[in-house]
């Protein structure tokens, strides 16, 4: 037999952070010790997005159309169709969540944004839900949304998560990623990468804002809320409002979200970060939100988007998101309007002045981008 | 071939939440041991190319980094939700579950 050696494992590095520098010296040494060992683990590795949307399945349509699947537990995607667009509510939860949570999602793009569903021609909206057992997690596939139903596998009092269809703005999030791809096409890598997942946060939020027909000022600006069992210290995944105080639990940690540049996460995991630098733009967005008051996704809302459809690229990085906000602000409002101010003031609060200037030619990876022939 | 530790990590998703394991096959009860061995075996691990990565969007998927160690050979397969070939996916949530298992004994 071989010697045993179990070296044990580890949650998320940040809240190993915390024990390393927090706990009790058996703590400590532990932590140091799995933080060191996930190190060694940790391969330089990126996802490059091809955004290529000749691949699809779904046919365009009139309006809006969707379907609604059930994986069974299964990874086979899309699974076996169970609402289809105008049929009625199942006795099923989640399908039903998903049905209307893409609903919402398409009223908001179509009636305030005038965009006909995801690819701006009526694209269809395939949701699966149920998709494998203990998955807690939600993800956008390049063609359709999915949907776990947490860790529902698990006794009840060791349970953190909740079926991921629970809360409207997570599908608003996912299908904006799909609105991203075919729009701005933004590289899921660092900052263009926490800028995609931004957008998704920006417009999954303004989802239930619509829903709920709440003013930048009731809101609550959380990202995720319902999503955590009642084990878990925190009132979702993000926040908009406060990033990095959405959570923060002995299993899970503490969020480690930042609200200013200074506090700026450089780091391989995540893709680069992708869902922790995210918490700048998006603080950006609601100072912006705030300031102007009334209904976030009016103007606000339509400055981002506007920004997100015609101006950003692959390679935006946050400084290229700032200028280009506040130059669709005076295209939409007026220069000097009180709007392009608020933008100003937005990014402002977050470390960041507009009209400074961006790296020439977008930095290293829009380089290597063009090189390989991906970037715009 | 003769599975002797495993090194499993997740990363990314919705949550951006990394969960990770390192555990020797010997210190598992003997029933887990052998259903990985056998799921390993049946996707003739060693053999699988490093990086079984798709080419489209990744956007809030789990990233999946699975190192296998026998007495012979050390190999290292990158992949991702939709990426991971349907063999695959038993082996992954049974590793997710190790690792989530194995945080809570912390």
């Amino acid at each position: 037999m071989h010697k045993h050696h179990p070296i044990h494992c580890i949650v998320p590095p940040h809240m190993l952070e915390g024990i390393a520098t927090k706990g009790t010296e058996a703590q400590k040494r532990l932590a140091i010790s799995t933080l060191k060992t996930s190190e060694q683990m940790r391969g330089q590795r990126r996802a490059l997005a091809d955004f290529s949307a000749a691949a699809f399945r779904v046919a365009a349509v009139g309006g809006k159309e969707r379907i609604v699947y059930d994986a069974k537990n299964g990874s086979n995607l899309p699974g076996t169709a169970v609402r289809k667009e105008g049929e009625a509510p199942t006795a099923d939860v989640a399908v039903n969540e998903a049905y209307d949570g893409s609903g919402v999602t398409y009223d908001i793009y179509k009636e305030i944004y005038g965009r006909n569903s995801i690819d701006a021609n009526g694209m269809r909206l395939d949701s699966t839900v149920h998709y494998q057992k203990g998955y807690d997690n939600a993800f956008w596939d390049g063609q359709q949304m999915v949907y776990g139903d947490g860790d529902e596998n698990l006794p009840v009092s060791e349970r953190l998560f909740n079926r991921f269809t629970i809360a409207i703005d997570i599908i608003g999030h996912e299908l904006t990623h799909g609105v991203t791809q075919f729009e701005a096409k933004l590289t899921y890598f660092q900052q263009p990468g926490a800028l995609n997942e931004s957008m998704s946060d920006v417009f999954g939020s303004l989802v239930k804002q619509y829903q709920l027909k709440q003013s930048a000022s009731q809101a609550d600006w959380i990202i995720g809320a319902g999503l955590f069992t009642s084990n878990v210290n925190g009132v979702g995944i993000r926040s908009m409002k406060a990033p990095g105080t959405a959570y923060n639990d002995p299993v899970l940690g503490k969020d480690p979200q930042p609200a200013h540049m200074k506090d700026y996460v450089n780091t391989v995991s995540d893709n680069g970060g992708v869902h922790i630098n995210s918490g700048i733009p998006n603080h950006a967005f609601y100072l912006t939100a705030l300031e102007l008051g009334g209904n976030a996704w009016e103007k606000a809302g339509q400055i981002w988007y506007v920004t997100l459809r015609d101006k950003l690229t692959s390679s935006s990085k946050f400084q290229d998101c700032a200028n280009l906000t506040h130059q669709t602000a005076a295209e939409l409002f007026g220069v000097g309007s009180m709007e392009q101010q608020a933008v100003k003031n937005g990014w402002a609060g977050v470390g960041l002045t507009v009209g400074a200037p961006t790296e020439p030619g977008g930095g290293c990876l829009a380089a290597l981008l063009r090189l390989l022939g991906i970037g715009k | 071939m003769d599975v002797e530790r495993i090194k499993f990590e997740r990363t990314g998703g919705f949550a951006g939440m990394r969960i990770a394991a390192d555990f020797e096959l010997g210190d598992l009860p003997e029933e887990e041991a052998h259903t990985l061995a056998e799921l390993l075996d049946d996707l003739d691990f060693g053999e699988l190319p490093e990086q079984l990565m798709s080419d489209s969007s990744m956007s809030d998927q789990f990233s999946y980094t699975i190192t296998v160690e026998t007495e012979k050979w050390k190999h290292t397969v990158v992949t991702g939700d939709s990426s991971a070939p349907e063999k695959m996916q038993e082996l992954l949530q049974m590793l997710n579950q190790l690792a989530r298992k194995q945080a809570r004994k912390q």
